[in-house]
């Protein structure tokens, strides 16, 4: 409901005779000006002394308008997009691979829901570990509950070889060192964050990002959600369209985990409720299997596969 | 960036969403008495909310970075040193360091849980006595925080295990150095006594009282390594109706207890109840508070009877394996147990 005074400082022409022209015919906000008849309110301007002055006020507030909305594309040029710039990216596990036909996708937002140690962040491990390995670029590690592990991720850098190799350990130090993690404890400081690195990757400051790994989500949203207020509901939703701008416009795969809650009849669904669901376009149910570090992975949504598609894998 | 993603109250967001401003850049060059006469609010709830505003002006700047590090951010080859460099806290029971990877760590929230009369408590008195090691003899030689719920928490019993580790410090003095060093005067156990500060908490409303304060006291205490909450579950499992409460209040708590373990570099233990969960056609045995809660520390461990031996199993950890290891209660402590068969069992 921003009032039109608003505008005059950036926009001189939108000066207070035009305004008073606009009020006398009801428009005191952006949002009158937008459902308004532009076509009489122009051929009232015509009519008007001073009508070149106000149908270039007219005009302008037009283009401005038009400068906040989005391009418009046809599916060509989206296809063309998905096939040029968004490629997979190997999670690092064989079987996850083979079952989402090549790996987390650059465009996506994947979720990976789960139980208590189901292997959620061991799979953020392992990806993060793959993907700056065999991918140039950084991943950026979001973690809010202390489970970063560098150790971990040194063992899965330095298994395929002897890790007293000297090579290795240069090898090991070049991919650590593109894997930055920071620790967020707040859905504040995940929001300002966020649009820090939109910032950095618009302005192409520093290297290219090709992962983003957020654990867990449910974590800063579980606080703020419910309780009557429907604030905690909207930052939810207003980091879940965040990261899916990011993740589409910068060819970013965004990674995110969540957690199970119990629902109705004793059986456990995921966290973060109904309209969170239509969020991530990914989304992946792990289970524990047996004791054994084994885990089961299913698609519980997915734009292309089929849902209900399971395997079963393990992180050494 | 939008204002409605501001930590303001929920009227002065309405109020500036009504009056016009719902960008940053839309405050950014507003002087405050206009904002105030514009929302109909004080100059100095004015003030407040410019001040969070500047907070993130930042975030719209461009900076000439040569990095995408953000603020704070660190890079995991850093990490790797310096979780190596690191010490953990013994448990006095080398069976359990072993499958912790050396003890207790900083940064991290670990989580212990078991039936009553596994030794939780004794555990946790005998962390509170182990983080005051002093450096020399490979400890952090820091001082523990105690936050009773249950009233366990026995002062004469404290103090027998502080004196069966000053026996066993001067041990390992006597053993180890038999060079001319003067064996100094090693901690008395009323010293030990004098670094645990204890709160004593009878609400869940003190639970969060006491958690929100601890920020503020650690400041004034620097070197506090250790915080122990015997058992956050305590005043949580009776008299909660609202469920969706708890689970905020619970959640809200756990990330306040992780930040305090990064910022601060102490180790977080938390002593739980064990309940039955009702999964795939039999009763088991699982940690209190929920699932939701289970996501809340970064490793668990879960103390069970097997026969008549007790012992611990590693539930989740971001980098050690699934195994299990026995251990014993003495007078002195938490020791090694006493059986035959001390191998580790790995699961």
């Amino acid at each position: 409901m921003s009032p039109l005074e608003v505008l005059e400082r950036d926009y001189p022409l939108i000066d207070s005779s035009f305004r008073m022209f606009c009020a006398s015919h009801g428009i005191f906000t952006v949002q009158d000006f937008l459902v308004h008849d532009l076509y009489e309110l122009e051929a009232f301007a015509e009519r008007d002394y001073a009508q070149d002055k106000l149908k270039q006020g007219i005009a302008q507030m037009v283009s401005k308008i038009e400068s906040q909305r989005r391009p418009w594309l046809n599916g060509l040029e989206l296809l063309e997009d998905s096939q040029i710039n968004k490629g997979t990216l190997s999670t690092g596990c064989e079987r996850i691979d083979v079952l989402l036909q090549g790996g987390l996708r650059e465009g996506h937002v994947t979720e990976l829901v789960g139980p208590s140690s189901s292997g959620k962040t061991q799979i953020c491990l392992k990806a993060a570990s793959n993907v700056s390995r065999k991918y140039s670029g950084t991943v950026m590690y979001f973690d809010t509950g202390n489970s970063f592990s560098a150790k971990r991720i040194a063992q899965f850098l330095s298994q395929p070889s002897d890790p007293a190799d000297i090579e290795v350990n240069k090898t090991v130090q070049r991919v650590m060192s593109s894997i930055v993690c920071h620790s967020i404890f707040d859905i504040f400081t995940l929001l300002d964050m966020l649009h820090q690195l939109m910032n950095n990757l618009k302005s192409q400051i520093g290297c290219q990002v090709r992962m983003l790994i957020i654990d867990s989500l449910s974590s800063l949203i579980a606080p703020i959600l419910g309780g009557g207020g429907a604030h905690g509901h909207s930052l939810m939703l207003t980091a879940g369209f965040l990261l899916k701008e990011l993740a589409h416009e910068h060819n970013l795969s965004v990674v995110v985990t969540n957690h199970m809650v119990a629902g109705e009849a004793g059986i456990s669904k995921p966290a973060l409720g109904e309209s969170w669901k239509s969020i991530p376009h990914v989304r992946l149910l792990l289970s524990r299997y047996n004791a054994i570090n084994g885990s089961c992975i299913s698609i519980l949504k997915h734009p292309y596969l089929a849902a209900g598609k399971t395997t079963e894998f393990m992180v050494r | 960036m939008e204002v409605s993603s501001l930590p303001i109250s929920a009227s002065h967001r309405g109020k500036l969403i009504s009056a016009g401003y719902s960008s940053l850049s839309s405050l950014s060059s507003v002087s405050p008495s206009k904002l105030a006469q514009d929302l109909k609010i004080s100059e100095n709830e004015v003030l407040e909310i410019l001040k969070v505003v500047s907070a993130r002006k930042w975030v719209d700047k461009i900076e000439n970075r040569s990095h995408a590090i953000m603020n704070g951010a660190q890079t995991a080859w850093d990490i790797l040193h310096e979780e190596e460099s690191s010490i953990c806290i013994t448990t006095s029971c080398s069976d359990l360091d072993e499958i912790l990877g050396g003890g207790i760590r900083c940064k991290e929230v670990t989580e212990i849980g078991g039936v009553p009369g596994i030794g939780k408590t004794q555990l946790g008195i005998q962390l509170a006595v182990n983080v005051q090691i002093p450096a020399d003899y490979g400890g952090l030689g820091g001082k523990a925080i105690y936050i009773d719920t249950e009233g366990s928490f026995m002062v004469e019993r404290a103090s027998q295990i502080a004196e069966a580790c000053a026996e066993d410090m001067l041990e390992y003095n006597s053993l180890l150095r038999k060079d001319s060093q003067a064996c100094r005067v090693d901690k008395p156990p009323k010293a030990f006594m004098d670094n645990i500060f204890y709160f004593r908490i009878c609400t869940y409303t003190e639970q969060i009282a006491v958690v929100n304060y601890l920020e503020k006291f650690i400041n004034e205490h620097k070197d506090i390594k250790i915080v122990i909450i015997d058992s956050i579950t305590f005043h949580f499992r009776q008299e909660f109706e609202d469920m969706a409460l708890r689970t905020r209040l619970l959640s809200g708590m756990a990330l306040k207890l992780m930040k305090l373990a990064k910022k601060f570099n102490l180790a977080v233990v938390l002593l739980n109840q064990v309940t039955t969960k009702y999964n795939e056609g039999s009763f088991q045995l699982t940690l209190a508070l929920g699932d939701s809660w289970a996501h809340a520390s970064t490793n668990r461990i879960i103390l069970y009877w097997n026969g008549n031996e007790r012992y611990a199993y590693i539930d989740k950890s971001p980098s050690m394996r699934s195994a299990s290891a026995p251990y014993a209660v003495t007078s002195r402590g938490i020791r090694n147990s006493a059986s035959n068969c001390k191998r580790v069992k790995l699961m």
